[in-house]
Parts: C-alpha cells; structure tokens; sequence
C-alpha cells in the first residue's frame, strides 16, 4: 500500500509540473494546448540524451531546453505573428506526437541507467514540485512580477499603458511554461517509467490542461488536483490494489478520463462558480494587438 | 523593413480571395516536403529519391494506388467531421473516438444479427451493410454529441473533452476485442471476429463503395455550407457566437448538431477501415494506427480552410504522402514512423503559414529621397 501512495505521488509530480507550466502561461494570456506535444519532446530527447551521456542531469537539461524552445515557438507564433493560440499548439502537439514516434523508435525500450535515489520512499522530484509550486504562487501573488504577468492576462491593453511589455512579459512566461512543460516529460521517461514506447504518454497532457482549467489558475489547487489525479491514474493502472477483480483492467483505464469529464462539469455549474469564483484571465487565448 | 531598395511591410488582409488561399495552402505543403527532406538526409537519403518513391508508389503502382484511395476515402471523412465544427468556430480532435465508437456500433449490428456466430454465416447484405452504416452513424455522433453538449449548453473546452473521449473510446475498443470481450475473435488474436464474406462491402474494382459516401458527403456539405440556412447558421456561429445567438441561432443546437454529424461522418470512417476496406474486414489489432491517422483529417481540413470540395484534392495528397511514407521506410530501411513525422512537419508548416492567411506582405520600391523643404502635412 505504501509502494502505491508513493508511486501515486510520483504520477502527480508529473501533472504538477505539467499543469504548472500551462498555469504560468495562461496567467500571461497564453492558451498551449500543445502540453501532451512538449512533453513528448522533453521525455523523449530526455531520455536519448540520458541515455547516450548515461547521466540523469544531461537528460533533464536537454529536455529544459527543447521544453523551452518549443514554449519560445509558441511565443513566436502567437505572440508576434499573433495567430490563433489553439492552432499553434496543436501544431506543437501533432509535430510532437509525429516526430517523436520517429525519432524515439530506435531508442524503444529500458533506460538502462540506476533508479535515481528516492527520499523517505518518493522521488526527490516530488518535492521539488511542491517546493515549485509554493515558490510560484508566491510569486504570482506577491512579487510585482506577478502582478505583471496576471495585468498582462486581465487586461492586457490597461497593462501596456501602465508601461508593462506585454510581449517581453507573455515570452518569458511561454518559456517558462514550456520549460516545465519538457521537465514533465522527462520525469515520466527518465524516473516514473523509464521506458520508451510508441506515444507512451496516452493522454498525461491532456488531464494536466484540463487540471488548469480545475484548478482555477491557482497553483495550491492545481497541486491538490495533481494529488488526486496522481492516485487516480495510478488506480487505474492497478486497480487489483483495491477493488480486486471488479472490472476489466480496460474498463478501469477510462475512469481517470471520465472523472475529468465528472469534474469540468461539476466546475462549469452555476452553484460552483457563484461559490469560488473562477479566476479565469480574462485576455486567454486572445493576440494582443496595440491599439 | 527595408531590404536592398525596397521597403517591405506587412499589411493586414480584408479579404482572402480563393486562389491567394490555394496558393498559401501549396507553399506550406512545399515548405514542408522541403523541412521534411532533413529526416531523409539524416537518414542518408537522397530526398530527391526518397519523393520519387514516394510519389511513385502511391500513384503509379498497382500495389500503392488502392492503398492511398482507401486512405483517401478514409481521410475525406475525417475531415468532413473536422471540417463542420470547425465552420462553427468549434474543434473537433474527436475524430478517433468518434471512429472507434462508429465501428464498435458497425460490429455490434453485425453481431446482434449473427455475424459473429460463423465466418461463411449467409447474412443479407441489402439489409445488413444498411444497418451498419447507421450503426456506425449513430455511434460516432452519439460520441461527438457528448461533446457538442457539453460545450453548447455548459461552455466546457471542446478540445479537452473530444480529446480525452479519444482514450475513453480507445479503452473500450480494447475491452471489447481483447481479453473475452464481446466482441473478440474465437482465435483470440487482441481483435475482433472478422466479417462473414456476404456482408463484405460492395467493390468496384478495388475499391469499395464508401468512395461514393465520402465524396458524396464532401458534396452536400459544400453545398449546406453555400446555399442552406442550416449552413450560413452554422457559419454565423463561427465568426461571433454573441452575435448568431442575438439573431436568434441557439448556441446548444450549432454545438449540439454540428459535433453530432462530425461525428457521424467519422463513424462511418470507422466503418470504412474495418468492414469496407479489401483485406482487413475486421477491427484490427493496430487499430490505434487507424485512430491516429485521423488526425490527419486536422490538418486536411485546416489547410483546406473548412472548404469540403478543396479537401478532397489535399486529402488525397495526404493518402498518398502517408501511404507512401511508410513505403519508403521499409524500402529505404528507414527506423517506423516516417509516416508520423511527416504528419508532425506538414502541420507545423501549417501553423506558420497560418499567418499567411491574414496578413500580406507588400514590397514597395523605395523613391529617391527627396529633399526636405521643412514644410510638414
């Protein structure tokens, strides 16, 4: 039981990264829809680099930057070419998905290298994400930073004329964003599973975005919902941990994906959004055009 | 910005006329057939012969030509069901989902009435193959309804949801032929019974009659999307939902009906795959390749620019380019996938030509600078 907690706790370090990056980017007014595509990239080119230099540090630097770099295309795209943000991250995630099948064939199989250590049980990346995720809400809601970043996802006009750079403030937010995005990734390949196998993620990006979307844009909520999301999925790996033989293990793949289902409409009622407010950035997924 | 002497600006497009849209639609395509030549080259192929492989065998030999058809066929319907979302302002990535659940209703039909009980069962096709293909039908939109549903009446994003009932209906599948499941081949291979021969789809040649369905279905819609009510509603909701509900055009009903017929049309792409198509008349063990392909019917649909008759030209191309990719992976003894990354390039060169379809770039040649006399105005 305790085996499951902590692998439970480890499949929710990899949405809390995930789901963070997507955070810091929509609270700057950038909507990527294209996580499941950076994060394939980073657990990809994570997990050859890993392998080829035999050293988790290269691994999970090179999947940083390709992370990073993708965020930067992103940027490019939506924010100086202005174009349509779910147009670009789809591009991100079908260029991921389609070139990281091709490029990782060869690499298909077992890492190969030592489990990095665990700390009381849990990989040390656990706590690296909680320490993350109270450092950025700290940031978001304290610091002058994050008043910048969230008047440049209110009201982004408003912002510019308080002297705000709306582009310099939306790139290093996209960058970030796909930075953390590409660390997900590799935490899935090089120290959740260190396997690779065709499109291996099966969805990992998709529940972190719609995480963002429960979490209300607050990062204490988002890590509380990679928690349950984190057991969850683990318990569907292995429901015979605790309903022994109930339903077909198929069957017990999809409850993850239906509870998401249960959760954005619970979030969309009225009575829930009455009583906690959504927090949505009000200039999501818009191009900022001076006026 | 000026280069040598000429100034060079970008100016914002009022409108995009048809052929400047054909135009754009081609050089990313070319641009990608180009970035994509790198994976050749670092594979140590002449890309030039790696595209005459390519082109060849999906087009001028007798093995590649049915393949690329039936993936034409199957790629049309694909993007069909992007295609009328998209018009709404809506996305739909549920194209895989919606195929699955339309072949499990196709295989359910068939089982209900005896098809699984005996490979030389002696079924009517005139009745049965009717049926499947409603069935097929009404599994895809009931599928793509529950998205519409969700983002008509409850503003739920329409691309998480369609996107995690993909992996909801790729379970099912699994459930459904593996493992004891209902719908399992007697052989236990992980796949499905195979079709009795009588109710094999009608061939012409070899190529089976959905050709009809998918260029037919390309034809009404464009046609819906020209001349019909239902389609300028459907267009009113795509360029302001605020402003078609104002004129009185339901929100709930746009998103409602327009996933719910995507979704038909990718049931019936699901029917194609699994019971038209020559050779396979079975849900396949790979099955999962099939429901990445219709990810194709994304970029299809968005290079055609949600035009039904410009789709059917480019899906073609796309047939032919992922048939003949993975043709040259074997030939050329390329590592799997070649056919995935081109999908990958082809849709980022799309994303950056998107631009394109907004904004125009005009060269103007600079005049000799003429003298300031200080008088301004």
């Amino acid at each position: 039981m305790w085996e499951f907690l902590a692998r439970s706790l480890e499949a929710s370090t990899i949405f809390t990264f995930a789901g963070l990056g997507e955070l810091i980017g929509q609270r700057s007014g950038i909507l990527n829809v294209g996580i499941e595509g950076v994060m394939l990239f980073g657990a990809t080119l994570g997990f050859m680099a890993a392998q080829s230099t035999e050293s988790y540090a290269i691994g999970f630097l090179v999947a940083i930057a390709i992370g990073g770099l993708l965020g930067l295309l992103h940027g490019f795209f939506s924010i100086t070419l202005g174009g349509d943000q779910v147009v670009s991250g789809m591009g991100i995630w079908i260029l991921g998905f389609g070139l990281t099948t091709y490029i990782g064939m060869p690499f298909t199989g077992p890492l190969g290298l030592p489990r990095i250590p665990t700390i009381l049980g849990v990989s040390p990346l656990f706590y690296i994400g909680v320490v993350l995720v109270v450092i950025t809400w700290f940031v978001l809601s304290k610091t002058s930073l994050g008043l910048r970043i969230r008047s440049v996802g209110e009201n982004p006009s408003v912002a510019e004329v308080s002297g705000v750079s709306i582009a310099k403030t939306r790139y290093l937010c996209v960058t970030v964003s796909g930075m953390l995005m590409g660390l997900a990734g590799a935490i899935y390949s090089l120290d959740y599973n260190p396997v690779w196998n065709y499109n291996f993620l099966m969805g990992w990006g998709f529940i972190a975005l719609a995480l963002v979307f429960f979490s209300m844009w607050n990062p204490i909520i988002l890590l509380g919902g990679s928690l349950l999301f984190g057991t969850l999925w683990q318990l569907s790996l292995n429901p015979q941990l605790v309903l022994p033989g109930l339903l077909s293990r198929y069957i017990w793949r999809t409850v993850p994906f239906i509870i998401t289902l249960g959760v954005l409409l619970l979030m969309s009622t009225k009575w829930f959004r009455t009583k906690w407010g959504a927090a949505k950035p009000e200039a999501l997924g818009e191009p900022y055009e001076k006026g | 910005m000026t280069i040598g002497s000429y100034s060079v600006r970008l100016e914002k497009r009022t409108l995009l006329r048809s052929w400047e849209a054909a135009l754009i639609s081609i050089l990313a395509i070319v641009l990608a057939l180009v970035l994509f030549s790198l994976i050749f080259i670092l594979a140590g192929i002449n890309p030039l012969v790696a595209y005459q492989e390519i082109f060849s065998y999906a087009f001028a030999n007798r093995f590649g030509l049915p393949l690329v058809i039936n993936r034409f066929i199957f790629l049309l319907l694909c993007t069909s069901a992007f295609i009328i979302p998209y018009r709404a302002g809506l996305w739909n990535i549920g194209m895989t989902g919606q195929l699955y659940m339309g072949s499990l209703g196709a295989f359910g039909v068939l089982m209900a009435l005896g098809g699984k009980e005996s490979i030389s069962a002696e079924l009517n096709p005139f009745v049965l193959i009717p049926l499947m293909l409603v069935a097929a039908a009404i599994g895809g939109a009931v599928i793509g309804a529950i998205a519409g549903v969700l983002k008509g009446r409850f503003n739920i994003n329409e691309i998480v949801v369609t996107m995690i009932l993909n992996f909801i209906a790729y379970w099912l599948v699994a459930y459904m032929i593996k493992e004891g499941g209902a719908f399992m081949n007697p052989g236990g291979r992980g796949e499905s019974f195979e079709l009795p021969p009588s109710v094999y789809a009608p061939l012409l040649g070899d190529i089976p009659f959905t050709i009809f369905l998918a260029l037919g279905l390309a034809l009404l819609l464009y046609f819906v999307f020209a001349k019909t009510r239902l389609g300028y509603e459907i267009k009113a909701h795509g360029h302001s939902p605020a402003a078609a509900r104002y004129s009185g055009i339901s929100p709930l009903g746009i998103s409602f009906l327009t996933f719910a017929l995507g979704g038909a049309i990718a049931g019936l792409a699901g029917y194609h795959y699994f019971a038209a198509v020559p050779g396979v008349y079975k849900i396949a063990r790979n099955y999962g390749y099939f429901g990445d392909l219709a990810f194709y019917g994304i970029i299809c649909g968005l290079i055609s620019q949600g035009n039904p008759l410009a789709a059917i030209p480019i899906t073609l191309l796309f047939g032919g380019l992922s048939v003949g990719g993975r043709f040259v992976q074997g030939k050329l003894h390329m590592s799997f996938g070649v056919d995935y990354a081109l999908l990958g390039v082809l849709m980022i060169s799309l994303v950056a030509f998107q631009f394109f379809y907004r904004y125009r770039i005009i060269w103007t040649k600079i005049a000799k600078e003429s003298p300031d006399v200080g008088v301004s105005g």
